[in-house]
Protein backbone atom coordinates (compact mmCIF):
# COMPACT_ATOMS: atom_id res chain seq x y z
CA UNK A 1 0.00 0.00 0.00
CA UNK A 2 1.21 3.83 -1.14
CA UNK A 3 1.24 6.58 0.93
CA UNK A 4 1.62 10.37 -0.12
CA UNK A 5 5.02 12.07 -0.42
CA UNK A 6 4.36 14.08 2.65
CA UNK A 7 3.79 11.16 5.28
CA UNK A 8 7.17 9.75 6.59
CA UNK A 9 8.52 6.35 5.72
CA UNK A 10 8.04 2.77 7.80
CA UNK A 11 11.29 1.80 8.17
CA UNK A 12 12.45 3.21 11.79
CA UNK A 13 16.13 1.01 11.15
CA UNK A 14 18.64 0.82 8.45
CA UNK A 15 17.57 -1.66 5.55
CA UNK A 16 19.75 -3.40 3.49
CA UNK A 17 19.22 -3.57 0.11
CA UNK A 18 21.18 -6.73 -1.94
CA UNK A 19 21.82 -5.99 -5.79
CA UNK A 20 21.27 -8.97 -7.39
CA UNK A 21 24.16 -11.00 -8.63
CA UNK A 22 26.30 -7.90 -7.23
CA UNK A 23 26.61 -5.83 -3.94
CA UNK A 24 24.70 -5.19 -0.96
CA UNK A 25 24.60 -1.53 0.71
CA UNK A 26 23.15 -0.27 3.54
CA UNK A 27 19.89 1.89 3.38
CA UNK A 28 19.26 4.88 6.67
CA UNK A 29 15.67 5.23 7.21
CA UNK A 30 13.71 7.29 4.99
CA UNK A 31 16.66 6.88 2.44
CA UNK A 32 15.84 6.06 -0.79
CA UNK A 33 16.76 2.74 -3.39
CA UNK A 34 18.45 4.97 -5.42
CA UNK A 35 20.53 7.85 -2.94
CA UNK A 36 21.33 5.49 -0.67
CA UNK A 37 23.37 3.10 -3.40
CA UNK A 38 24.95 6.12 -4.90
CA UNK A 39 26.36 7.06 -1.39
CA UNK A 40 27.60 3.86 -0.48
CA UNK A 41 29.43 4.46 -3.99
CA UNK A 42 27.64 2.17 -6.66
CA UNK A 43 27.13 3.34 -9.79
CA UNK A 44 23.50 3.15 -10.06
CA UNK A 45 21.74 4.89 -12.96
CA UNK A 46 19.52 8.10 -12.80
CA UNK A 47 19.29 11.68 -13.90
CA UNK A 48 16.38 13.55 -12.47
CA UNK A 49 15.88 12.30 -8.66
CA UNK A 50 12.22 13.36 -8.88
CA UNK A 51 10.89 10.83 -10.70
CA UNK A 52 10.23 12.11 -14.01
CA UNK A 53 12.94 10.48 -16.14
CA UNK A 54 12.44 6.98 -15.47
CA UNK A 55 16.43 6.45 -15.74
CA UNK A 56 16.20 5.32 -12.45
CA UNK A 57 14.04 2.26 -12.59
CA UNK A 58 14.74 -1.05 -11.16
CA UNK A 59 12.85 -4.54 -10.43
CA UNK A 60 12.06 -5.34 -6.65
CA UNK A 61 12.69 -9.12 -6.70
CA UNK A 62 12.05 -9.49 -2.71
CA UNK A 63 10.88 -7.30 0.09
CA UNK A 64 9.11 -3.82 0.17
CA UNK A 65 9.27 -0.34 -0.41
CA UNK A 66 7.06 2.40 -0.02
CA UNK A 67 6.16 4.23 -2.74
CA UNK A 68 6.83 8.66 -2.59
CA UNK A 69 4.83 9.59 -5.62
CA UNK A 70 2.87 6.74 -7.06
CA UNK A 71 1.95 9.43 -9.82
CA UNK A 72 5.23 9.72 -10.48
CA UNK A 73 5.37 10.14 -14.24
CA UNK A 74 8.64 8.17 -15.47
CA UNK A 75 6.78 4.88 -15.00
CA UNK A 76 4.01 3.24 -16.24
CA UNK A 77 1.35 1.47 -14.37
CA UNK A 78 1.98 -1.71 -16.09
CA UNK A 79 5.50 -1.59 -15.65
CA UNK A 80 4.47 -1.52 -11.90
CA UNK A 81 2.87 -4.21 -12.91
CA UNK A 82 5.69 -6.40 -13.26
CA UNK A 83 7.62 -5.35 -10.13
CA UNK A 84 9.24 -2.32 -11.25
CA UNK A 85 9.60 0.72 -9.53
CA UNK A 86 11.83 4.20 -9.38
CA UNK A 87 14.65 3.96 -7.53
CA UNK A 88 14.38 8.27 -6.54
CA UNK A 89 10.75 7.33 -4.66
CA UNK A 90 11.25 3.95 -2.87
CA UNK A 91 12.02 3.66 0.17
CA UNK A 92 12.55 0.27 1.90
CA UNK A 93 9.98 -0.76 4.17
CA UNK A 94 12.35 -3.61 5.12
CA UNK A 95 15.37 -5.89 3.66
CA UNK A 96 14.95 -5.82 -0.33
CA UNK A 97 16.72 -7.61 -3.55
CA UNK A 98 16.81 -5.31 -6.41
CA UNK A 99 17.70 -6.09 -10.01
CA UNK A 100 19.74 -2.91 -11.11
CA UNK A 101 22.27 -2.46 -13.93
CA UNK A 102 25.38 -0.54 -12.33
CA UNK A 103 27.47 1.32 -14.67
CA UNK A 104 30.73 3.23 -14.12
CA UNK A 105 29.49 6.27 -15.92
CA UNK A 106 27.28 6.72 -13.01
CA UNK A 107 29.99 5.78 -9.87
CA UNK A 108 29.35 9.57 -7.64
CA UNK A 109 33.19 11.10 -8.04
CA UNK A 110 31.69 13.36 -4.98
CA UNK A 111 29.60 10.99 -2.20
CA UNK A 112 26.05 12.31 -2.25
CA UNK A 113 25.33 13.65 1.62
CA UNK A 114 22.46 15.35 3.53
CA UNK A 115 23.35 18.10 5.74
CA UNK A 116 22.07 21.44 7.17
CA UNK A 117 23.05 24.41 5.97
CA UNK A 118 22.96 28.18 7.05
CA UNK A 119 20.81 31.11 4.17
CA UNK A 120 23.91 34.09 3.98
CA UNK A 121 22.27 36.40 1.66
CA UNK A 122 20.61 35.95 -2.39
CA UNK A 123 21.37 38.40 -5.00
CA UNK A 124 19.36 39.20 -8.33
CA UNK A 125 19.98 37.60 -11.74
CA UNK A 126 17.18 38.09 -13.78
CA UNK A 127 13.45 39.50 -13.04
CA UNK A 128 12.20 36.30 -11.32
CA UNK A 129 15.69 34.27 -10.69
CA UNK A 130 18.01 34.97 -7.52
CA UNK A 131 20.90 33.11 -6.55
CA UNK A 132 21.18 31.92 -2.85
CA UNK A 133 24.45 31.57 -1.19
CA UNK A 134 24.22 29.06 2.17
CA UNK A 135 27.36 27.83 4.35
CA UNK A 136 27.80 24.44 5.53
CA UNK A 137 30.38 22.98 7.99
CA UNK A 138 33.12 21.40 5.90
CA UNK A 139 33.77 21.27 2.67
CA UNK A 140 31.75 21.92 -0.52
CA UNK A 141 32.57 19.03 -2.95
CA UNK A 142 30.66 18.63 -5.89
CA UNK A 143 31.62 18.94 -9.38
CA UNK A 144 30.60 21.73 -12.05
CA UNK A 145 27.19 21.08 -13.19
CA UNK A 146 25.92 18.78 -10.47
CA UNK A 147 22.38 19.77 -8.19
CA UNK A 148 21.38 19.23 -5.03
CA UNK A 149 18.38 18.70 -3.57
CA UNK A 150 17.24 21.69 -0.96
CA UNK A 151 13.83 21.30 1.55
CA UNK A 152 12.86 23.66 3.66
CA UNK A 153 12.82 23.40 7.80
CA UNK A 154 9.98 21.55 8.84
CA UNK A 155 9.68 19.06 5.86
CA UNK A 156 7.72 19.77 3.02
CA UNK A 157 8.61 18.52 -0.54
CA UNK A 158 12.46 18.87 -1.87
CA UNK A 159 13.44 20.45 -5.05
CA UNK A 160 16.26 20.10 -7.49
CA UNK A 161 19.05 22.87 -8.03
CA UNK A 162 21.87 23.28 -9.50
CA UNK A 163 25.18 24.93 -8.46
CA UNK A 164 26.02 27.77 -9.22
CA UNK A 165 29.72 28.27 -7.49
CA UNK A 166 32.66 26.33 -7.73
CA UNK A 167 33.35 23.21 -5.39
CA UNK A 168 35.43 24.66 -2.38
CA UNK A 169 36.53 24.43 1.52
CA UNK A 170 34.67 27.25 3.14
CA UNK A 171 31.56 25.28 2.38
CA UNK A 172 29.48 27.17 0.16
CA UNK A 173 26.76 25.95 -1.86
CA UNK A 174 25.40 28.49 -4.36
CA UNK A 175 21.86 27.80 -6.35
CA UNK A 176 19.54 29.80 -8.51
CA UNK A 177 16.35 29.40 -8.23
CA UNK A 178 13.14 31.18 -9.83
CA UNK A 179 10.21 32.04 -8.17
CA UNK A 180 7.25 29.80 -9.34
CA UNK A 181 3.43 31.05 -8.45
CA UNK A 182 2.88 28.31 -5.63
CA UNK A 183 5.84 27.15 -5.79
CA UNK A 184 6.13 25.03 -2.54
CA UNK A 185 9.80 25.93 -2.49
CA UNK A 186 11.26 28.58 -4.35
CA UNK A 187 8.50 30.95 -2.23
CA UNK A 188 9.88 29.89 1.01
CA UNK A 189 13.49 30.43 -0.17
CA UNK A 190 12.65 33.95 -1.41
CA UNK A 191 11.19 34.46 2.05
CA UNK A 192 14.17 33.27 3.96
CA UNK A 193 16.17 35.33 6.78
CA UNK A 194 19.97 35.35 7.01
CA UNK A 195 20.99 33.02 9.31
CA UNK A 196 17.45 30.04 8.59
CA UNK A 197 18.38 26.70 8.15
CA UNK A 198 17.82 24.47 5.55
CA UNK A 199 18.55 20.68 4.42
CA UNK A 200 20.51 20.18 1.46
CA UNK A 201 21.18 16.09 0.23
CA UNK A 202 23.93 16.09 -2.43
CA UNK A 203 26.01 16.31 -5.09
CA UNK A 204 23.78 14.46 -7.46
CA UNK A 205 23.82 14.59 -11.28
CA UNK A 206 25.49 13.17 -14.43
CA UNK A 207 25.74 16.44 -16.88
CA UNK A 208 29.19 17.40 -14.89
CA UNK A 209 32.03 19.17 -16.29
CA UNK A 210 34.23 16.61 -17.82
CA UNK A 211 37.87 17.02 -18.88
CA UNK A 212 37.85 16.93 -23.10
CA UNK A 213 40.64 18.91 -23.76
CA UNK A 214 40.96 18.74 -27.43
CA UNK A 215 36.61 19.63 -27.79
CA UNK A 216 35.61 23.44 -27.46
CA UNK A 217 32.56 23.58 -25.41
CA UNK A 218 29.04 24.46 -25.88
CA UNK A 219 26.42 25.30 -23.17
CA UNK A 220 22.99 25.62 -24.01
CA UNK A 221 20.17 26.94 -21.35
CA UNK A 222 17.25 28.61 -20.40
CA UNK A 223 15.71 29.58 -17.36
CA UNK A 224 17.61 28.81 -13.98
CA UNK A 225 19.38 26.33 -16.04
CA UNK A 226 22.05 28.99 -16.08
CA UNK A 227 23.23 28.20 -13.11
CA UNK A 228 25.30 24.76 -13.68
CA UNK A 229 26.16 26.65 -17.16
CA UNK A 230 27.90 29.57 -14.94
CA UNK A 231 29.55 26.47 -12.77
CA UNK A 232 30.82 24.36 -16.07
CA UNK A 233 32.03 27.63 -17.29
CA UNK A 234 33.52 28.98 -14.49
CA UNK A 235 35.20 25.31 -13.71
CA UNK A 236 36.42 25.35 -17.24
CA UNK A 237 38.53 28.61 -16.82
CA UNK A 238 40.16 27.69 -14.11
CA UNK A 239 41.47 24.84 -15.00
CA UNK A 240 45.21 25.20 -16.86
CA UNK A 241 44.71 22.04 -17.81
CA UNK A 242 41.99 22.64 -20.15
CA UNK A 243 43.18 25.82 -21.02
CA UNK A 244 43.26 26.86 -24.61
CA UNK A 245 39.25 25.43 -25.31
CA UNK A 246 36.85 28.39 -26.78
CA UNK A 247 33.17 28.26 -24.54
CA UNK A 248 30.02 29.56 -25.93
CA UNK A 249 27.08 29.98 -23.79
CA UNK A 250 23.61 30.17 -25.30
CA UNK A 251 21.01 31.11 -23.35
CA UNK A 252 17.32 31.84 -24.27
CA UNK A 253 14.57 33.39 -22.16
CA UNK A 254 11.04 34.76 -23.04
CA UNK A 255 12.12 38.08 -22.57
CA UNK A 256 14.85 40.88 -22.10
CA UNK A 257 13.92 40.93 -18.36
CA UNK A 258 15.23 37.14 -18.65
CA UNK A 259 18.63 37.74 -19.70
CA UNK A 260 20.95 38.31 -17.11
CA UNK A 261 24.15 40.22 -17.13
CA UNK A 262 26.21 37.90 -17.13
CA UNK A 263 29.59 39.51 -16.49
CA UNK A 264 28.35 39.55 -13.33
CA UNK A 265 28.12 35.97 -12.90
CA UNK A 266 31.09 34.86 -15.87
CA UNK A 267 34.01 37.06 -15.64
CA UNK A 268 34.25 38.63 -19.12
CA UNK A 269 37.34 36.41 -20.83
CA UNK A 270 38.88 36.12 -24.27
CA UNK A 271 37.93 32.71 -24.86
CA UNK A 272 34.13 32.81 -23.63
CA UNK A 273 31.52 34.17 -26.00
CA UNK A 274 27.70 35.01 -24.42
CA UNK A 275 24.78 34.49 -27.28
CA UNK A 276 21.28 35.32 -25.17
CA UNK A 277 18.23 34.90 -27.78
CA UNK A 278 14.92 36.14 -26.52
CA UNK A 279 11.41 34.03 -28.13
CA UNK A 280 8.65 36.15 -27.98
CA UNK A 281 9.21 39.46 -30.17
CA UNK A 282 6.99 41.48 -28.42
CA UNK A 283 8.51 41.47 -25.04
CA UNK A 284 11.62 43.34 -26.62
CA UNK A 285 9.59 45.77 -28.49
CA UNK A 286 9.92 49.42 -26.81
CA UNK A 287 13.44 48.16 -25.21
CA UNK A 288 16.74 48.50 -25.47
CA UNK A 289 17.44 44.72 -26.40
CA UNK A 290 19.84 44.43 -29.41
CA UNK A 291 20.10 40.69 -28.86
CA UNK A 292 18.51 37.89 -31.08
CA UNK A 293 15.44 37.34 -31.18
CA UNK A 294 14.04 33.22 -32.01
CA UNK A 295 15.23 30.52 -30.47
CA UNK A 296 18.37 29.51 -28.80
CA UNK A 297 19.40 26.49 -30.61
CA UNK A 298 18.81 28.04 -34.16
CA UNK A 299 22.10 30.24 -33.14
CA UNK A 300 24.17 27.40 -32.77
CA UNK A 301 25.04 26.87 -36.72
CA UNK A 302 25.28 30.51 -37.50
CA UNK A 303 27.25 31.64 -34.34
CA UNK A 304 29.81 28.32 -33.96
CA UNK A 305 32.91 28.29 -36.35
CA UNK A 306 33.19 24.59 -36.70
CA UNK A 307 30.84 21.90 -37.73
CA UNK A 308 28.64 20.98 -34.92
CA UNK A 309 29.86 17.59 -34.34
CA UNK A 310 33.28 18.92 -33.23
CA UNK A 311 32.18 20.76 -29.54
CA UNK A 312 31.48 19.10 -26.64
CA UNK A 313 28.05 20.08 -25.36
CA UNK A 314 26.42 20.83 -22.16
CA UNK A 315 22.88 21.42 -21.51
CA UNK A 316 20.45 22.52 -18.64
CA UNK A 317 16.29 23.58 -18.63
CA UNK A 318 13.03 22.41 -19.51
CA UNK A 319 12.99 19.16 -20.90
CA UNK A 320 10.95 20.37 -24.21
CA UNK A 321 13.84 22.21 -24.66
CA UNK A 322 16.25 19.92 -23.85
CA UNK A 323 14.78 16.87 -25.67
CA UNK A 324 14.36 19.30 -29.06
CA UNK A 325 17.83 20.71 -29.20
CA UNK A 326 19.19 17.47 -28.36
CA UNK A 327 17.50 15.41 -31.26
CA UNK A 328 18.33 18.34 -33.99
CA UNK A 329 22.60 17.91 -32.71
CA UNK A 330 21.91 13.96 -33.25
CA UNK A 331 19.46 14.18 -36.01
CA UNK A 332 20.89 17.08 -38.13
CA UNK A 333 24.32 17.75 -37.28
CA UNK A 334 25.95 14.38 -36.29
CA UNK A 335 26.54 14.82 -32.95
CA UNK A 336 27.41 11.89 -31.43
CA UNK A 337 25.60 10.77 -28.04
CA UNK A 338 28.67 10.99 -26.24
CA UNK A 339 29.34 14.56 -26.39
CA UNK A 340 26.43 15.78 -25.06
CA UNK A 341 25.94 16.03 -21.29
CA UNK A 342 22.41 17.26 -20.65
CA UNK A 343 20.26 17.47 -17.18
CA UNK A 344 16.33 18.05 -18.06
CA UNK A 345 14.67 20.24 -14.90
CA UNK A 346 11.72 18.10 -14.00
CA UNK B 1 18.01 -22.69 -44.24
CA UNK B 2 17.67 -20.27 -47.52
CA UNK B 3 13.71 -19.89 -49.15
CA UNK B 4 12.70 -17.62 -51.56
CA UNK B 5 10.05 -15.12 -50.22
CA UNK B 6 7.24 -13.38 -52.58
CA UNK B 7 9.64 -10.69 -54.32
CA UNK B 8 11.96 -14.08 -54.62
CA UNK B 9 15.03 -12.63 -52.09
CA UNK B 10 16.49 -15.00 -50.39
CA UNK B 11 15.30 -15.29 -47.18
CA UNK B 12 16.57 -16.72 -43.48
CA UNK B 13 14.59 -18.09 -41.11
CA UNK B 14 15.56 -16.26 -37.52
CA UNK B 15 12.94 -17.80 -35.21
CA UNK B 16 10.14 -20.30 -34.99
CA UNK B 17 6.91 -18.09 -35.21
CA UNK B 18 5.36 -19.51 -32.33
CA UNK B 19 7.97 -18.35 -30.01
CA UNK B 20 7.15 -14.77 -30.17
CA UNK B 21 3.89 -14.28 -28.20
CA UNK B 22 1.29 -12.09 -29.51
CA UNK B 23 2.54 -8.55 -27.51
CA UNK B 24 5.97 -9.76 -27.03
CA UNK B 25 9.63 -10.02 -28.12
CA UNK B 26 11.62 -12.12 -28.09
CA UNK B 27 15.49 -11.86 -29.07
CA UNK B 28 17.17 -13.46 -31.43
CA UNK B 29 20.91 -14.12 -32.45
CA UNK B 30 21.43 -14.82 -35.76
CA UNK B 31 24.87 -15.29 -37.36
CA UNK B 32 26.40 -12.62 -39.08
CA UNK B 33 24.18 -10.33 -37.56
CA UNK B 34 23.74 -7.84 -34.91
CA UNK B 35 21.40 -9.23 -32.33
CA UNK B 36 17.62 -9.32 -33.74
CA UNK B 37 14.44 -8.13 -31.81
CA UNK B 38 11.35 -10.22 -33.06
CA UNK B 39 8.21 -8.93 -32.28
CA UNK B 40 4.53 -10.22 -32.58
CA UNK B 41 1.53 -7.69 -32.52
CA UNK B 42 -1.77 -8.02 -33.76
CA UNK B 43 -1.11 -11.60 -35.22
CA UNK B 44 2.03 -9.45 -37.52
CA UNK B 45 5.67 -10.30 -36.93
CA UNK B 46 8.29 -7.27 -37.27
CA UNK B 47 11.96 -7.64 -36.85
CA UNK B 48 14.17 -4.52 -35.38
CA UNK B 49 17.77 -4.58 -34.30
CA UNK B 50 17.86 -5.27 -30.89
CA UNK B 51 20.54 -2.57 -30.04
CA UNK B 52 18.87 0.84 -29.04
CA UNK B 53 20.64 3.76 -31.29
CA UNK B 54 21.03 5.35 -27.88
CA UNK B 55 23.11 3.07 -25.50
CA UNK B 56 23.40 -0.21 -25.29
CA UNK B 57 20.34 -1.34 -24.07
CA UNK B 58 18.46 -4.94 -25.39
CA UNK B 59 15.30 -3.46 -26.60
CA UNK B 60 13.73 -7.34 -26.43
CA UNK B 61 14.40 -6.24 -22.11
CA UNK B 62 12.21 -3.35 -22.91
CA UNK B 63 8.82 -2.39 -22.51
CA UNK B 64 6.17 -2.61 -25.67
CA UNK B 65 3.14 -0.49 -25.68
CA UNK B 66 0.78 0.78 -28.84
CA UNK B 67 2.76 -0.24 -31.45
CA UNK B 68 6.21 0.91 -29.58
CA UNK B 69 9.03 -0.56 -27.93
CA UNK B 70 10.57 1.43 -24.81
CA UNK B 71 14.22 0.83 -24.37
CA UNK B 72 14.31 -0.23 -20.58
CA UNK B 73 17.66 1.57 -19.77
CA UNK B 74 16.40 5.65 -20.37
CA UNK B 75 12.79 5.11 -21.73
CA UNK B 76 13.64 5.97 -25.39
CA UNK B 77 10.89 4.80 -27.87
CA UNK B 78 10.73 3.27 -30.96
CA UNK B 79 7.97 2.29 -33.99
CA UNK B 80 8.78 -1.53 -34.17
CA UNK B 81 7.29 -1.55 -37.73
CA UNK B 82 9.09 1.30 -39.13
CA UNK B 83 12.21 1.36 -36.37
CA UNK B 84 11.26 5.03 -36.05
CA UNK B 85 12.36 6.99 -33.12
CA UNK B 86 9.41 8.44 -31.55
CA UNK B 87 10.66 9.51 -28.17
CA UNK B 88 13.46 11.09 -26.51
CA UNK B 89 16.26 10.13 -25.98
CA UNK B 90 15.66 8.16 -28.95
CA UNK B 91 17.19 10.01 -32.31
CA UNK B 92 18.38 7.49 -34.56
CA UNK B 93 16.13 4.89 -36.23
CA UNK B 94 16.47 1.59 -35.89
CA UNK B 95 17.47 -0.58 -38.53
CA UNK B 96 14.36 -2.85 -40.04
CA UNK B 97 13.77 -5.58 -42.35
CA UNK B 98 10.72 -7.00 -43.69
CA UNK B 99 9.26 -10.27 -42.18
CA UNK B 100 7.81 -13.48 -43.87
CA UNK B 101 6.65 -16.29 -42.22
CA UNK B 102 7.53 -19.29 -44.33
CA UNK B 103 6.53 -23.31 -42.91
CA UNK B 104 6.15 -21.71 -39.14
CA UNK B 105 9.48 -19.69 -39.10
CA UNK B 106 10.02 -16.15 -38.91
CA UNK B 107 12.33 -15.43 -42.09
CA UNK B 108 14.40 -12.15 -43.03
CA UNK B 109 15.81 -10.95 -46.40
CA UNK B 110 19.64 -12.23 -46.67
CA UNK B 111 20.54 -8.70 -47.39
CA UNK B 112 19.10 -6.28 -44.71
CA UNK B 113 17.12 -3.43 -45.97
CA UNK B 114 16.59 0.09 -43.54
CA UNK B 115 13.97 1.59 -41.74
CA UNK B 116 10.68 0.89 -44.64
CA UNK B 117 7.50 -1.04 -43.36
CA UNK B 118 7.41 -4.69 -44.77
CA UNK B 119 6.35 -3.68 -48.54
CA UNK B 120 4.43 -7.18 -48.56
CA UNK B 121 3.39 -10.03 -46.67
CA UNK B 122 1.06 -11.46 -49.47
CA UNK B 123 1.10 -15.32 -49.39
CA UNK B 124 2.22 -15.66 -45.89
CA UNK B 125 0.59 -15.74 -42.30
CA UNK B 126 0.88 -12.21 -41.59
CA UNK B 127 -1.42 -9.23 -42.29
CA UNK B 128 -0.75 -6.22 -42.79
CA UNK B 129 -3.33 -3.91 -40.87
Amino acid sequence: MSTTAETTPQAQAATTVRIAGGPSYSCAPGDTVLRAGLRAGFGLPYECNAGGCGSCKFELIAGSVEDLWVEAPGIRAKERERGRRLGCQSVPRGDCEVKIRLADSYVPQCLPRRFEARYICSRAVTADIREFDFLAPGAASFLPGQYAMLRLTGGGPERAYSMSNQPNAQGLWRFMVRSVAGGKVSTGLFALEAGAEVSIDGPYGIAHLRPTPQRDIVCIAGGSGLAPMVSVINGTLAQPAQGGRDVWLFYGGRGPGDIPRIEEFIHPHPRVRFHPAVSVPELAQGTTWTGEIGMVHELLPRKLPHALADYEYYLAGPPPMIEAVVGTLQTDHGVAAQAIHYDRFF
Amino acid sequence: MKETNEAMQEVRAVCDAAAVAEGEVLRVEADGMPPLAVYKLDGNYFVTADTCTHGEASLSEGFIEGGAVECPWHNGKFCIRTGAALDFPATVALQTWPVSVIEGKVCIPIQPAAGTPPASNKGTTCRAN
